[in-house]
C-alpha cells in the first residue's frame, strides 16, 4: 500500500496532459471580482451625478455666477451667495497651513534628527494619535476650551496698535477664523509632519554623509541637503493637510462663530463651506434651501477635487524626482 | 563554438538504450539525434529557441530526457538553463516578453499544442525551486494535501492521509515529520522544506519533476539527502536537475546536457550524453575546458 | 587653506545657530504634543466625572434639557451602522483590491481604482450629501441603512488601498509555487494569498473602523438621529459622534454638557483602542499606513 518510491498507476503516459478540466472557481471569483468592483464604480458615478443633478435646480432660481459670486446668504430672503462660505473655507485653512505647518517641520525635524530614538519614536507615535481623535471632540473641546483661551489675546491685540490694521481689528466675539485656523493646524499637524518626516528620511545617507565630511554642522548638513532634497515630499504634505483643512465639518462648526458674512479680520466670526451645510442642513425648509447647500456641497467637492489632482501631480513629480535626486 | 554533428549523432545514439520505433513519429526529423526513437524517451526537446522579448535567451537547442533516468543540465551562469527547464513546464510563458519556438514532446504529445491546458501539463511535469517555498499560512499536512485536493486527485480524509504518507515517504520527509503534521509548512529546516516541496509535488501525481538547482540554497549534509532522494525517484519518474555544481551532476545524473554561453550571450547546447562519458571522456573540447575548470 | 578655514569657522556663530535651531524645534515639538495632552487631559477629567457603566446601557431620558439619561441609542446604532457598513466595504475593498492587484484588466480597473481613490479625498460631509441624495431621497426619509452606506463610502478606500497594498507583495516563490502546482486561480487567491495577508488585511479594517466610529458629518443627513434606541434599518438611528455633537451643540445646559463629555470618553477610549490595535498590526507585518 505504502511503497517507498512507486507513483500512483496512471493509465498511460502523458495522458493527463491531454486532459481539460472545467473549474468552475475560477470564473465564478474572476467574475465576482470584476462585477462588485464595476457595482462600486457605478456606485460612485451614480452619486457624483444624481448630487449635481440635485443641486441644478437651484438654477431655477439663480445663475451659477450670481451664485458663486453673491456676497449675501440668507435664506429667509431666498437670497443665496456662496462667496462668504468660500472665503471663509480659504482664510481658515491658509491660517491653519501658516500654523501648522512651522510646526510641522520642526517637530518632523526633532523627531528625526535631534532626538534620541527612546524619546522621539513615542513623541512622533503621539502626534500621530492626534489624527485618529474624532473632529466632533476638537470641536467640543475646541469652543469650551480653546475659545475661552483665545479671546482675551484676541481681544489684546485688537485693542492694541496692530489693531489699527484690519486684519486685526475688532470687535472680538470669541468665534472666530482664528479659532477655526486653530483648530484646523491642530488637526492637520499629524498628516503634514509624517508626510515631512518620511520625506527627510528619503535622503540617501551619502549626500549628508558627504556633506559632514566637508565639515558642516548639523544643522547646515539639514539646511542644505535633507531639505532640498525633501522639498517635493514637504510640499505634498502641505497639500495634503490643506485638502483635509478644507474638508473639516464639525471642528469648525462649533468655533468659527457661523456668521455667513465677508470680514477682513481674522478675529471675526465667519463660515464655511462645510459647516453652513451641517448646521443648516436639518432645517432647510425655505425655497431652494436644500438645493442651496447641496450645491455648496458641489463647490466643495470641486475645491476638494482640484486640491487633490494637484497634490497627486505634486507626489508623482517628487516621486519621480527622488530617483534622479543622486545626479544633484 | 558549435558541435561537430557525427559527434552529436554519437552521443545522442549512446543515450538510447533500446531502438524501437516510435508509437508516434514525429515530424521534422533533420535534427541530428531525433533519428533514435526510443519507448524510454520522456521529455523530447527539439530545436528549442526562446526569447525574452528581442533578446535570444537560448538557441536551437535539442536533446531527449528518458523516462527513469536523472539528466543534468549544467553550465555557467548565463547559458540559459533555467529558462530550458521553465520551458518544460510551461513555466516560461508566464513572463510577459517570452515566448519559444520549436518543440517539446512528452511520450510524443506537443505540451504546447493549442488544445493543451499548461494546468495539466504543469501537472503532469512538476517543479522544483532554488528556494523551498512550502506556503507558509499552511501545515505540512495541508502543504502536501492542498494542491491534490484541489485538482480533485483525492475525496475525504481517508484518501487525503494517505496521500499525505505515502508522498512524504517518497520524499524521505515521513519518519522525522509524522507526529508533526499539524505544524506550519514554514517551520522545518531548510532541507525538510525542500523534501517538503518535493512531496507535495509528488503528491499531484506526476510523471516527471524538474529541479530547478534545488540544493542551492541548502547546507552540504541536506543537499546529499536532496541527490539520494532523486536517484531514488528516478526509479518511477523521469528526473531533470539544473545545476551549477558539477559534483553533484556527476553523483546524481544518468545523463547530462551540458549547454554554454556564445558570443550573443545565447545559451546553446555543447554536448549531451551518458554522464560517465561526458566527465571522464567529452567529445567537445568545449566540455572538457568547462570539466576540468579552465572556464565557468 | 581649505581645512584651516573649516576649522576655524566652526566658531561660536555656527555652534549658536545649531543650538537655536534645535531650541525651535524643541519648542515645535512640544506645541504639537500640547494639544493632544490638554485634549486627553480635559476628557478625562471632565468625561470621568460624567460617565458611568450605565452610561453605555441607558437611553437618553428624554430631550436635550433633560437631566441624566445615558447613550444606549447611540452604542446600538454605532454598532449597527459601523457592522453594515463594514459589511458592504469588506468584500467590495476586497474586490477592487484583487482587480487592480491581480486580475490587472487595463484602463477599466485603473479607472475603477481611481474613482476608488477619489472618494477617500472627499470630505465627509460631502458624502454625506452624495448618500443623501441617492439614497435618502429615493426612500423618502432618513434611516439607519443610508447612515451605514454613508459609512461603508467612508471605509472602502482604505480597506481597498491596503489590501491591494498586501496583494502586491505577495512574494514570487509563493506564485511560482501554486503554478507548478496546477492550483487554479481561484483556489490560490482564496487559500494561500488572502491567508498569507490577512494580517494585513486586518489592519486595514481595523483602521477603517477606527476612522469611521468617528464620524459625524456623514450621518447628519443620512442616519439622522434618534433618541430612541432603534434597531430597525429603516428608521432613523443614533451614533455615538450624532449623539455627542446634538449634546455638545446645547452647551448651555449643563446635562447636556455632562452628557457630551461622558460620550467623548466613550468615543475617544474606542477609536483609540482600535487605533492603537491597527498600528501594532501594521507594525508586524510591515504594512505601509499612508
Amino acid at each position: 500500500m505504502t511503497a517507498e518510491t512507486a507513483p500512483a498507476p496512471v493509465d498511460s503516459p502523458g495522458a493527463i496532459i491531454r486532459q481539460r478540466r472545467i473549474s468552475l472557481g475560477d470564473p465564478l471569483l474572476g467574475w465576482g471580482v470584476r462585477i462588485l468592483s464595476w457595482i462600486a464604480l457605478g456606485a460612485i458615478v451614480l452619486m457624483l451625478i444624481d448630487t449635481a443633478l440635485n443641486s441644478g435646480k437651484l438654477l431655477e432660481h439663480e445663475s451659477i455666477w450670481d451664485f458663486l459670486t453673491g456676497t449675501v446668504w440668507q435664506p429667509a430672503s431666498v437670497i443665496y451667495g456662496a462667496l462668504p462660505f468660500v472665503y471663509g473655507t480659504l482664510v481658515t485653512s491658509i491660517l491653519a497651513l501658516l500654523l501648522a505647518v512651522p510646526l510641522a517641520m520642526g517637530a518632523a525635524l526633532l523627531v528625526n534628527e535631534y532626538l534620541p530614538p527612546r524619546v522621539a519614536s513615542p513623541l512622533a507615535y503621539g502626534i500621530e494619535l492626534l489624527a485618529a481623535v474624532p473632529s466632533v471632540v476638537y470641536g467640543f473641546w475646541g469652543i469650551l476650551v480653546l475659545v475661552p483661551f483665545l479671546r482675551p489675546i484676541q481681544q489684546a491685540i485688537a485693542a492694541s496698535p496692530l489693531g489699527a490694521i484690519p486684519t486685526f481689528s475688532g470687535p472680538v466675539a470669541g468665534p472666530s477664523y482664528l479659532a477655526a485656523g486653530v483648530i484646523l493646524a491642530i488637526m492637520i499637524l499629524p498628516i503634514v509632519t509624517s508626510v515631512a518626516r518620511d520625506a527627510m528620511n528619503a535622503t540617501p545617507r551619502l549626500q549628508r554623509e558627504g556633506a559632514l565630511a566637508l565639515g558642516a554642522t548639523h544643522w547646515e548638513t539639514i539646511r542644505h541637503v535633507v531639505l532640498p532634497f525633501a522639498r517635493g515630499g514637504i510640499f505634498a504634505g502641505v497639500i495634503l493637510g490643506l485638502s483635509r483643512a478644507i474638508g473639516e465639518t464639525i471642528a469648525v462648526l462649533f468655533v468659527i462663530g457661523n456668521q455667513p458674512q465677508i470680514n477682513a479680520s481674522i478675529f471675526a466670526p465667519g463660515y464655511s463651506l462645510p459647516s453652513v451645510i451641517a448646521s443648516e442642513f436639518a432645517e432647510a425648509n425655505q425655497p431652494f434651501h436644500p438645493e442651496a447647500l447641496i450645491a455648496l456641497g458641489v463647490v466643495l467637492f470641486v475645491i476638494s477635487f482640484a486640491v487633490n489632482l494637484a497634490a497627486r501631480r505634486v507626489v508623482g513629480r517628487f516621486e519621480a524626482r527622488a530617483g534622479g535626486a543622486d545626479v544633484r | 563554438m558549435s558541435v561537430e554533428e557525427p559527434e552529436m549523432a554519437m552521443a545522442v545514439e549512446q543515450i538510447a538504450i533500446q531502438v524501437r520505433p516510435r508509437v508516434d513519429p514525429t515530424p521534422d526529423l533533420d535534427a541530428v539525434g531525433q533519428t533514435v526513437p526510443s519507448m524510454d524517451a520522456a521529455i523530447d526537446v527539439q530545436h528549442l529557441n526562446a526569447y525574452y522579448g528581442a533578446k535570444q535567451a537560448v538557441r536551437d537547442v535539442t536533446f531527449t530526457a528518458r523516462q527513469r533516468a536523472v539528466t543534468a543540465i549544467i553550465g555557467p551562469s548565463g547559458s540559459g538553463k533555467s529558462t530550458v527547464l521553465r520551458s518544460l513546464n510551461r513555466m516560461l510563458e508566464v513572463v510577459p516578453s517570452a515566448r519559444i519556438e520549436g518543440q517539446i514532446l512528452f511520450h510524443g504529445i506537443d505540451i504546447y499544442g493549442r488544445e493543451i491546458d499548461p494546468a495539466a501539463v504543469r501537472r503532469t511535469i512538476g517543479m522544483v525551486f532554488q528556494q523551498p517555498n512550502p506556503f507558509p499560512t499552511m501545515s505540512i499536512y495541508d502543504n502536501v494535501v492542498a494542491a491534490a485536493r484541489f485538482n480533485g486527485l483525492v475525496k475525504g480524509r481517508a484518501q487525503s492521509d494517505e496521500l499525505v504518507e505515502r508522498s512524504l515517504r517518497q520524499a524521505a520527509l515521513w519518519d522525522e515529520v509524522k507526529d508533526s503534521l499539524a505544524k506550519s509548512g514554514a517551520s522545518l529546516s531548510g532541507g525538510q522544506q525542500q523534501r517538503l516541496c518535493i512531496a507535495r509535488a509528488l503528491a499531484v501525481n506526476p510523471e516527471a519533476i524538474l529541479m530547478d538547482e534545488p540544493c542551492s540554497a541548502l547546507d552540504p549534509i541536506a543537499t546529499l539527502q536532496i541527490e539520494q532522494l532523486a536517484r531514488d525517484l528516478a526509479q518511477s519518474y523521469a528526473i531533470l536537475i539544473v545545476t551549477h555544481n558539477m559534483q553533484q551532476a556527476a553523483r546524481v545524473s544518468d545523463d547530462t546536457v551540458f549547454m554554454s554561453v556564445d558570443e550573443q550571450r545565447a545559451g546553446y547546447v555543447v554536448e549531451i550524453g551518458p554522464t560517465s562519458r561526458i566527465f571522464t571522456n567529452p567529445l567537445n573540447k568545449t566540455t572538457e575546458d568547462y570539466i576540468t575548470g579552465r572556464f565557468g | 587653506m581649505f581645512a584651516e578655514q573649516v576649522l576655524r569657522s566652526t566658531g561660536r556663530g555656527r555652534r549658536g545657530r545649531e543650538r537655536l535651531v534645535m531650541i525651535l524645534c524643541l519648542l515645535a515639538g512640544a506645541i504639537s504634543i500640547l494639544p493632544l495632552g490638554l485634549v486627553l487631559f480635559y476628557l478625562l477629567v471632565e468625561g470621568l466625572k460624567a460617565w458611568s457603566p450605565a452610561f453605555l446601557v441607558s437611553p437618553p431620558g428624554g430631550g436635550i434639557t433633560t437631566t441624566g439619561g445615558g447613550a444606549a441609542n447611540a452604542i446600538v446604532g454605532t454598532l449597527m451602522m459601523t457592522g453594515l457598513g463594514l459589511l458592504i466595504a469588506t468584500p467590495t475593498g476586497l474586490a477592487v483590491a484583487l482587480y487592480t492587484a491581480e486580475y490587472r484588466e487595463g484602463r477599466l480597473a485603473i479607472i475603477v481604482r481611481t474613482a476608488v481613490d477619489l472618494v477617500a479625498g472627499i470630505p465627509s460631509i460631502v458624502i454625506g450629501l452624495f448618500v443623501y441624495s441617492v439614497v435618502v431621497l429615493t426612500m423618502h426619509h432618513f434611516s439607519g441603512l443610508a447612515g451605514a452606506i454613508a459609512l461603508s463610502l467612508i471605509m472602502l478606500p482604505i480597506i481597498a488601498r491596503t489590501s491591494e497594498e498586501m496583494f502586491k507583495i505577495v512574494p514570487r516563490r509563493m506564485r511560482e509555487g501554486t503554478m507548478a502546482l496546477a492550483m487554479p486561480r481561484w483556489r490560490a487567491i482564496t487559500s494561500v494569498y488572502i491567508p498569507t495577508v490577512a494580517s494585513g488585511i486586518m489592519t486595514g479594517i481595523v483602521l477603517a473602523v477606527s476612522r469611521a466610529v468617528g464620524e459625524t458629518a456623514p450621518l447628519l443627513f443620512t442616519a439622522l438621529g434618534s433618541s430612541f434606541v432603534v434597531t430597525d434599518l429603516n428608521r432613523p438611528m443614533s451614533a455615538l459622534p450624532l449623539y455627542m455633537f446634538q449634546n455638545a451643540l446645547n452647551i448651555g445646559f449643563p446635562a447636556a454638557r455632562e452628557r457630551a463629555w461622558a460620550a467623548a470618553l466613550t468615543l475617544v477610549a474606542i477609536v483609540l483602542v482600535f487605533n492603537v490595535l491597527g498600528r501594532w498590526l501594521a507594525s508586524r507585518t510591515g504594512t505601509r499606513l499612508k
